[in-house]
């Protein structure tokens, strides 16, 4: 694929302080806002058996206050100055950010610093975190119609623990959790030397340089985390479950392939080849089975980026009476088509527009900027893939997406879950 | 050790200006009007085409024809098809949508400046030469039947119904949503006659953000839109809304609810009175956030509910001030006190320094956020020209915020906010309900979800009723996400306690801490499903033969409506 359109460079500048911590700085002055990103390099895969769901555990006790921060404050601080935030956890970071008026910088480096520093680890909040993480798995995983079946199938497609269990964790693991095991989490993970902080919008790049200095230079470093392996072999762990969920209304069915890293050229083909089966109202998959078979009320899929072995996954929730393998066979049937045919010309065409014009969307907002180049120096150990990503996906063939979709998704080695609902029990 | 420097939050540092590029406005040949920022930090266009012209003038009998034309806009054109738009809009990466809302519709389009000529192609096909295919107008009809049917088991939308009713009486700002009667009768005819008569160039304004140069643009309008020809555009007379004298109630029941809705609503401000910025700053006192006065008292302080808001409705027309929480319904009246409380306190006291600073850091520091990127600001400039907004009004926008003194603060809460003869609406279980806000008002009324008017006269004897004879064996269905479950329940009932049995498909199971209290029946259905014990909150007005309620799953989200009939008695 070739592109017409110059995308043009994102300045960046990155350095590290003595500590360790890992600074980017990305000026843009077109809007007086700034955006601050500070991620850990944290999550899921970093947990071994019995402590699964410390790392999102920990995202909530980040906003339990810090020595000079009270509890909860951080969120009143923002509010009162003009900005959003939020933190979330995923398998390969825990990340936390926020947006404000470009002059109140000084502000989230203060809380984002007071909390990397000295947070409140004490039983009370852990206790009363625990609680809450609880009922947020109640509330959205446990008592959600299909609240569980993306946590269900991750665990058929690997075999690794690290790869395998959910963000979320057990919630035994977390009831045997003591203030002594969490102190030594944040300790180790929590450290300046293992995260990157990544400022973007409208600042003076001497000043930001003198404010982190200030605020976060006299963190002190600590040993790197240990090492972890999220090796797998390439056979899925478990090809077929029967799930019953008493509260899905409707029968519904996931299928899932475990596919290479991201940013290897067989992850970008099969990035853009799920895109061509399932993104979008001219996709190959909805065309079939939304409009011309009309046999499905939702069709979604996506593909699971991580640093080790990512997948790919589909489903469908048919709509009342179809016959969920006449369905399953029309999706497997078309992927059996990708590899043998390829990509038609026009979908290359619509792929090229599609990507150039998300990469050039996403680059308009500080928030979505920072954590991008976040992403990219905790992953790559280098930003500025922030400017070569998008033609690494541009240079991808149609033979390349050819080749990738049958070697990784027309194959019987694939995860497939059934969803049965309780009416039919 | 703690720095000193640690202990306060930092001070800011100096305010940055905040610089837009300039909007430059012309009239094309064919009277429509164009404002465009030339905006080229990224290869990027987004137009909106706006309409003067909303649901508030759908034709007579006609209600719901403004927002089917919209939808339909993009279903099939005089050169496409509706899949061959949407082929095209993927193939360019673009993205293309029409809606319509009260005051006025809007066509969107965006693509990367490369394919602006193809997208402008695109939005002139659907402005210029949508045909209303007879097939896509009746899966629109179908559709948004079912949606309505869902619609109507959300109980903010129960709660819109009325506030729009009592509060704007005859005024079409009173119609939330279309009937299925309404839609039913949609026809072809009805929606190409609309279009005709409201898609004219002297009834549109083009906003335009992007990379692309005002001169440029102008040309690739005019080459497209030259031949559209003006149409003649009648003011519409709208009827007053009614004027109140004092506090009302209205009710919608949902018997067995363990939630209640509540709205207080009056009328309030358009969106061009000279007092709207002093009133945006009060609403963000008052109720706008999360760190607003009734949040923290409802929510922080007595745990009421998951949020208390209040907001703003101003619209071209006329416009609305709302209070509204979502409560347990044992806290329905101690709720109304601390909403009574906080309405009162702001129309009298003076805001405090601190706050009042806080509320202007707020709305002056999203401003910037919410523009940064061109759909962000091409929204406010479509807003501006939506109400005839000055043309400085979003350079001006932090110092009009920043000039709001605490006593207009106080003064337009006292002039927008009215306690007295305010309209308070609670969507939950009647029977609960009236026994919580007699203190409030006399004045009241009661709907079902259908909307139909139910005897008041009838709930109040209800509750002093003695208790209810239920049992006998009684077949229960409930109505489950469009899937109809029946039951069987066989009750024994000693003076107020009840107990049972249950019976359906799913399994067997027994009824637990069963109470009757007047015309209330409330119980615990435990059962087992997939191998799980799980409690069913079972809650219900009795009356005869026949009973109604819902039935709660843990945590599901919205309780399932049953109706239940005595097939035999003990």
């Amino acid at each position: 694929m070739t592109t017409n359109f110059e995308i043009g460079d994102i300045l960046l500048e990155q350095y590290s302080i003595e500590n360790g911590l890992r600074v980017i700085l990305n000026p843009d002055d077109s809007v007086p806002v700034v955006s601050v990103a500070v991620y850990y390099d944290v999550g899921s895969r970093n947990e071994w058996q019995g402590k699964s769901g410390f790392a999102h555990l920990f995202e909530h006790m980040m906003f339990q206050g810090s020595e000079n921060v009270g509890k909860a404050e951080h969120f009143q601080f923002i509010m009162k100055a003009g900005g959003t935030m939020n933190g979330t956890t995923s398998s390969e970071r825990t990340n936390y950010y926020e947006t404000l008026p470009a002059n109140q910088l000084p502000l989230a480096l203060w809380l984002e610093s007071d909390r990397m520093r000295s947070l409140a680890v004490t039983q009370e909040n852990l206790d009363n975190q625990r609680e809450a993480v609880k009922e947020e798995k109640r509330l959205r995983y446990d008592n959600q119609p299909y609240g569980q079946i993306f946590d269900i199938l991750i665990s058929m497609i690997y075999k690794n623990f690290a790869n395998a269990h959910s963000t979320i964790g057990s919630m035994e693991d977390l009831d045997d959790a003591t203030v002594e095991d969490v102190r030594e989490f944040f300790r180790i993970y929590y450290a300046p030397n293992n995260a990157v902080l990544v400022i973007s919008g409208s600042f003076g790049t001497e000043t930001a340089k003198e404010l982190v200095e200030k605020y976060f230079g006299s963190i002190p470093a600590q040993q790197l985390p240990p090492k972890i392996d999220v090796e797998e072999p390439s056979e899925v762990a478990e090809t077929y479950r029967e799930y019953h969920d008493p509260l899905a209304p409707l029968p519904a069915f996931l299928m899932g392939w475990k596919i290479p890293p991201r940013r290897t050229k067989e992850f970008h083909a099969l990035y853009l080849a799920g895109k061509l089966l399932y993104d979008g109202d001219s996709s190959r998959l909805y065309q079939k089975l939304v409009k011309g078979e009309e046999s499905v009320t939702q069709l979604f899929g996506f593909t699971d980026e991580r640093r080790g072995p990512s997948s790919v996954m589909i489903g469908a929730i048919p709509k009342p009476d179809k016959d969920l393998d006449r369905i399953r066979r029309t999706i497997v049937e078309e992927i059996r088509e990708l590899a043998t045919n390829g990509p038609r010309p026009e979908e290359l065409e619509k792929l090229r527009n599609q990507l150039i014009n998300s990469e050039v969307r996403s680059r308009q907002s500080s928030l979505s900027r920072a954590q991008t180049i976040a992403e990219y120096a905790l992953y790559d150990g280098d930003p500025g893939v922030i400017n070569e990503e998008i033609h690494e996906l541009l240079s991808i063939t149609a033979d390349d997406i050819r080749s990738a979709a049958d070697k990784y998704l027309n194959t019987e080695n694939r995860a497939l879950l059934d969803v049965i609902p309780a009416s039919a029990a | 050790m703690n720095d000193e420097y640690r202990r306060q939050a930092p001070e800011p540092l100096t305010p940055l200006p905040f610089n837009l590029s300039p909007a430059v406005k012309r009239t094309l040949s064919c009277g429509m009007n164009l404002v465009s920022v030339h905006d080229d930090r990224q290869p990027l266009v987004n137009f909106r085409l706006i309409l003067g012209t909303g649901d508030i003038h759908d034709p007579e009998g006609g209600t719901g024809v403004a927002s089917a034309v919209a939808s339909l806009l993009n279903e099939g054109t005089e050169n496409y098809a509706s899949r061959e738009l949407a082929e095209e809009v993927d193939r360019l990466g673009a993205a293309l949508s029409a809606s319509s809302a009260s005051d006025h519709a809007v066509v969107k389009a965006s693509a990367l400046s490369g394919f602006a000529s193809e997208v402008l192609d695109l939005l002139a096909e659907l402005v210029l030469r949508p045909v209303f295919p007879e097939n896509e107008l009746e899966l629109y009809k179908q559709n948004a039947i079912e949606g309505l049917k869902y619609q109507r088991s959300q109980p903010d939308f129960l709660a819109d119904e009325q506030v729009g009713r009592v509060v704007f009486g005859d005024h079409p700002y009173s119609i939330n949503s279309p009937t299925p009667d309404d839609i039913k009768s949609l026809t072809r005819e009805a929606l190409a006659e609309f279009h005709a008569g409201a898609y004219v160039p002297n009834n549109a304004v083009l906003v335009a953000v992007g990379a692309i140069a005002p001169d440029v643009l102008a040309d690739e309008l005019e080459e497209r839109f030259r031949k559209w020809n003006a149409g003649e555009l009648t003011e519409k007379q709208f009827p007053d809304p009614p004027a109140r004298s004092e506090r009302t109630l209205t009710i919608v029941d949902r018997p067995g609810s363990s939630q209640a809705n509540i709205v207080l609503s009056n009328l309030a401000i358009d969106r061009r009175s000279p007092d709207y910025f002093p009133v945006l700053v009060m609403n963000q006192v008052l109720g706008a956030g999360a760190s607003s006065r009734l949040f923290m008292n409802l929510r922080e302080e007595k745990g009421y509910t998951y949020g208390a808001y209040s907001r703003i409705y101003a619209r071209r027309f006329g416009g609305s001030f709302e209070a509204t929480a979502e409560v347990r319904t044992a806290v329905t009246g101690d709720s109304l006190k601390e909403f009574f409380y906080e309405l009162e306190r702001i129309r009298t006291d003076a805001v405090p320094e601190d706050e009042l600073r806080d509320a202007k850091n707020f709305l002056t520091g999203v401003f910037p956020i919410r523009v940064e990127t061109q759909g962000g600001l091409i929204g406010q400039i479509a807003a501006q020209q939506v109400y005839g907004l000055p043309d400085d009004y979003l350079e001006t926008y932090a110092d009009n915020v920043r000039a709001v003194t605490a006593e207009e603060v106080r003064r337009v809460a006292e002039a927008y906010i009215h306690p007295d003869n305010i309209a308070m609406v609670v969507v939950g279980d009647a029977g609960d309900v009236l026994k919580q806000t007699s203190a409030y008002t006399d004045n009241v009324d009661v709907f079902d979800t259908e909307a139909r008017r139910k005897d008041l006269d009838a709930l109040l004897a209800a509750q002093d009723a003695p208790d209810a004879d239920v049992a006998g064996v009684w077949q229960v269905d409930i109505s489950a996400q469009g899937q109809d479950l029946s039951l069987k329940l066989e009750l024994e009932q000693d003076g107020s306690d009840v107990t049972g049995s249950i019976d359906s498909m799913l399994g067997q199971g027994t009824l637990k801490d069963g109470t009757v209290s007047g015309a209330g029946l409330k119980g615990t259905l435990v059962t087992e499903m997939q191998g799980q014990e799980i409690e069913l909150e079972i809650s219900a007005s009795v009356s005869g033969d026949s009973m109604e309620g819902l039935i709660t799953i843990p945590l599901m989200g919205e309780p399932l409506p049953f109706k239940g009939s005595r097939v035999k008695t003990e």
